[in-house]
């Protein structure tokens, strides 16, 4: 009964994990499109929604354990994988709420090292894991973005510089709609599968699925639907940060962005080096604008985005570490999160019911 | 520690990435151009060069669609 409520507990905060980084991420594939006038907001992140749905049917090749080669999967439990969840829970929100764009990946695997090294101590960290699978890629996809874009920015003036600007903003709106589809699609494939692997794990320790075995059809079909409706959301702050916060672009940099950070992200994946698609979009957003003009960036702005993406991993580590201690301390059974996922429901209740309480009161007074 | 990063898939990412963004930017490039030329070659009535702009974009978008093409392949023989 008690490895039951676990489950539970663990599938509906992978799912809620799943939401949160929908919205999160919704910038990354929406952002330059919206700010370009390429397609309306609205319509944007109901393409993008529905994108993310059908990519996470195309490959569900599922990875068997979260954050592998990164910590011990032999200390791996329901509980380090709940405190792990909360942590990068924890930070999507906290970074959304300032408008902040930074990987959930990252996010995740920060909150389960935290949550891990918790649990065994230090050595339940594999440092050269942490090397290869997060710190280089997170220098290297914003640099490599950065600079294809602005080459390519600076190759789209010189090749329509000279055309009647009409019907080269028409044509750039055109090809941000099919880079728009792509990195949704692409972001479907890649971030529904991390709470495919999440739960198809917890179902194995569950002993309901045998390791190795294909997540049955619901984990597939909520997974999907949770990063869909997350993606539906909309996390505009966010949106407006990389759409318009960070340049003022116009259709043939949103084009050079968004197509140049989709080409460096399946180039990567090709070669088997995963790369952020937050990194790799911010990267290309500066970089298009940045050749355009140096002072057309607001670099105080690119800052504290890169100072959110350098305290990503140990914040959600924190709150990971935090919530597995908290948890831990009522015993390993299910009690531990039971409690703090109640804890944080209640809190999250409160501070959203404030704050939608007080845009009634605004729109009250305003009519 | 740094013998665990793949420095071969790292170096090629450093080439292969701006190449794939360069060979859209140009495809999707000469689309416009191409489209955009045409239009006005047919309006003057020059047939010959609007016919030759069309091809432009017709190569561009093929180009393009090649390299839509090959990122769904990816998507879909992802490991």
């Amino acid at each position: 009964m008690e490895n039951d409520i676990i489950l539970v507990i663990v599938v509906v905060t992978a799912l809620a994990f799943d939401y949160t980084n929908g919205f999160h991420d919704t910038a990354n594939s929406v952002a330059t499109s919206i700010s370009t006038r390429a397609l309306a907001p609205r319509t944007a992140v109901t393409l993008a929604a529905i994108l993310n749905f059908v990519g996470a049917f195309i490959s569900i090749k599922v990875a068997a354990t979260i954050a592998s080669g990164i910590v011990d999967a032999q200390i791996v439990t329901t509980t380090v994988i709940f405190a792990g969840l909360i942590g990068a829970i924890f930070w999507n929100l906290l970074t959304w709420y300032f408008g902040l764009p930074s990987s959930s990946s990252h996010a995740l695997i920060g909150g389960v090292v935290g949550a891990a090294f918790a649990a065994a101590g230090a050595d339940a960290v594999k440092s050269a894991g942490l090397l290869e699978k997060v710190i280089v890629p997170a220098l290297v996809a914003p640099v490599i973005a950065f600079l294809a874009a602005g080459a390519a920015i600076l190759i789209t003036y010189r090749m329509v510089g000279r055309l009647r600007p009409g019907p080269v903003n028409r044509g750039y709106r055109i090809g941000q709609i099919a880079s728009l589809s792509l990195l949704s699609l692409s972001h479907g494939t890649n971030d529904a599968q991390k709470t495919m692997g999440i739960i198809a794990l917890a179902l194995v320790t569950h002993g309901d699925l045998n390791p190795g075995d294909p997540p049955p059809t619901w984990v597939i079909v909520s997974a999907a639907s949770a990063i869909a409706l997350g993606t539906y959301s909309g996390g505009w702050r966010i949106i407006r940060t990389m759409g318009s916060k960070i340049i003022k672009m116009d259709p043939a940099q949103g084009f050079s962005a968004q197509t140049g950070g989709a080409a460096v992200l399946l180039t990567a994946a090709h070669l088997g080096f995963p790369l952020s698609t937050t990194h790799s979009i911010t990267g290309a957003v500066l970089g298009a604008g940045a050749a355009k003009r140096l002072s057309a960036v607001r670099w105080g702005l690119a800052g504290n985005i890169f100072l959110a993406w350098i305290l990503t991993l140990p914040c959600a580590a924190a709150v990971g570490a935090l919530t597995y201690g908290v948890s831990h301390l009522f015993g390993d059974g299910a009690l531990g999160p039971l409690l703090v996922s109640v804890a944080l429901v209640a809190a999250l209740v409160v501070l959203f019911g404030k704050r939608i309480s007080q845009n009634l009161a605004l729109t009250a007074a305003d009519s | 520690m740094i013998a665990s990063v793949d420095t071969d898939a790292l170096l090629e990412l450093v080439w292969a990435a701006p190449l794939a963004v360069l060979t859209v930017t140009v495809a999707w490039g000469l689309v416009i151009r191409g489209t955009t030329s045409a239009l006005e070659a047919g309006r003057d009535g020059r047939t010959v060069p609007a016919a030759l702009h069309a091809l432009v974009a017709v190569i561009g978008a093929a180009l393009f669609l090649a390299a839509v093409a090959f990122g769904l392949l990816i998507m879909i023989s992802k490991d």
